[in-house]
């Protein structure tokens, strides 16, 4: 049944008023006279039904926010790649710079499956070690170089005089100012993304090029393969979280599959269906059960290491 | 009324031979992924199927199908900025434990009601009712941020809650 106009005027009114942190007790007594109209207090049932919307949002502080960034911009992809990557620097860039003695100094660290660590160098550098993966690092007066055997690496480069060099099976890749990228060695491939600041990609056998912000290069030991924009879940790891923004479900098991023992693998039937969210990396068999509920499929655990996704 | 039902699933059913394939290929071609194109052509038919309007009318078929899959679309993009903004918004934390994906979904769902509730207000209205009822701050906060008096922020309230009130009035 539709409400008076002016009803509904004064409603929003009342609301207006009772929001306020200065509200009187006089206010609300009148607001209670107000309320005792029927018609008044079915106006009034509506206003707190549509503040009541709001609420799972306020609870919610990433709701706020992505709220905020939606308000705020014109959403372009560059944009929001930006948004991430100062925020993501920021706390680690204000202790870098300052002219730190050079020793030498050496540390490998290697992650179990699943395992995701972090440490900052003593030239103020922040290091991300994904699973399953190992790192040399040796710090000298030339050079600050690191090894990557194997996995996936995310590095905050603090900018001084030496460049940061990462080697890898494939080539090497180097900074040689203040930047934030990441590197992933696979069968045979090394996968550069460069989150901030400029990187130099460099086949062992091939030519280099420079990789800027928002870019990520795919190459070998032989030649630059590929050369694609860097999705923005892709340091999210970091965080222990796994971004998946509208990802295939094959890939999306592909990467969960980095952070478990065994074998992980989906039906092709529905290998192309897609996947929103961000899942906590701790508990992959929790996010199998989620993903599998909403897009309504089955977990076939044939062995504990041995588990697919299947259409229900 | 069965029988209207009847013929105007038939009209519906005729509609779907003749342009389904049509469709899909205009969606596939906006949206570069042919499952959600498929969604959305379904959608789009399961949609003319709940309209009243009579479809022996319709002298633009295609036309008349265009219009209603643009607007499944937009939502779709819509839906899709909302989602990208609220992963951002997760990412910025790294500290923060993520919610899990069942409220995840729920507070994207009600991210679309929101944004599609504030959409036309003018932009200083729609700021200070957000930053009143997301972020909880006071009116003279509100003022300072926005840049007006807290007298406005008190107009701009009643303003925002008015525009809401009438829209879900429309609705009722």
């Amino acid at each position: 049944m539709n409400l008076d106009y002016q009803v509904l005027q004064a409603a929003a009114q009342w609301f207006a008023v009772l929001q306020s942190d200065t509200v009187s007790d006089d206010d609300r007594q009148a607001w209670r006279r107000w309320l005792s109209d029927p018609e008044h207090d079915r106006a009034w049932q509506r206003v707190e039904q549509i503040s009541g919307r709001f609420e799972p949002l306020s609870r919610d502080p990433f709701g706020v926010e992505a709220s905020s960034l939606m308000q705020r911009r014109q959403p372009t992809r560059r944009q929001a790649l930006k948004t991430l990557s100062v925020v993501f620097g920021g706390g680690v860039l204000a202790l870098a710079g300052g002219g730190t003695p050079w020793r030498s100094w050496t540390a490998d660290q290697r992650t179990a499956v699943g395992e995701v660590r972090d440490w900052q160098l003593p030239e103020g550098s922040h290091l991300w070690l994904n699973t399953n993966s190992a790192v040399d690092v040796a710090l000298n007066d030339q050079v600050r170089q690191l090894s990557l055997y194997r996995g996936e690496l995310l590095v905050q480069v603090s900018h001084e005089r030496r460049p940061l060099l990462l080697r890898t099976a494939e080539g090497s890749v180097k900074a040689e100012a203040a930047a934030r990228f990441s590197v992933l060695q696979r069968d045979g491939h090394t996968r550069l993304s460069v989150f901030d600041g400029a990187v130099e990609a460099r086949p062992a056998n091939g030519r280099s090029r420079m990789a800027h912000q928002g870019q990520q290069l795919d190459f070998t030991d032989l030649r630059i393969e590929a050369e694609r924009p860097v999705q923005s879940g892709r340091q999210a790891w970091a965080s222990r979280v796994l971004l998946a923004d509208n990802l295939r479900l094959d890939e999306f098991i592909a990467e969960v599959g980095r952070y478990r023992q065994g074998y992980l693998g989906c039906d092709p039937r529905i290998a192309g269906l897609r996947v929103v969210g961000a899942y906590p990396l701790a508990d992959t068999d929790r996010v199998l059960d989620v993903v599998a509920s909403t897009l309504s499929l089955r977990v076939n655990r044939r062995l504990p290491w041995w588990v697919s996704l299947e259409p229900a | 009324m069965a029988a209207d039902g009847l013929v105007r699933q038939q009209l519906v059913h005729r509609l779907y031979v003749d342009h389904q394939g049509w469709l899909n290929g205009w969606l596939r071609r906006q949206l570069g992924c042919s499952q959600k194109a498929a969604d959305l052509a379904q959608d789009t038919f399961v949609r003319v199927l709940s309209k009243d309007q009579g479809l022996d009318a319709i002298r633009e078929p295609r036309a008349y199908l265009h219009i209603i899959a643009r607007g499944l679309l937009i939502n779709h993009w819509r839906r899709r900025q909302i989602e990208q903004a609220y992963l951002e918004a997760i990412a910025l934390q790294p500290e923060a434990v993520a919610p899990s994906p069942e409220s995840q979904a729920l507070v994207v769902e009600t991210l679309m009601q929101v944004e599609a509730m504030l959409a036309r207000l003018p932009e200083k209205v729609r700021r200070a009712f957000l930053l009143s009822q997301l972020h909880g701050l006071t009116y003279a906060a509100i003022a300072l941020e926005v840049g007006v008096s807290e007298r406005m922020v008190k107009k701009y309230m009643a303003q925002a809650m008015l525009h809401c009130l009438t829209l879900i009035e429309d609705d009722a």
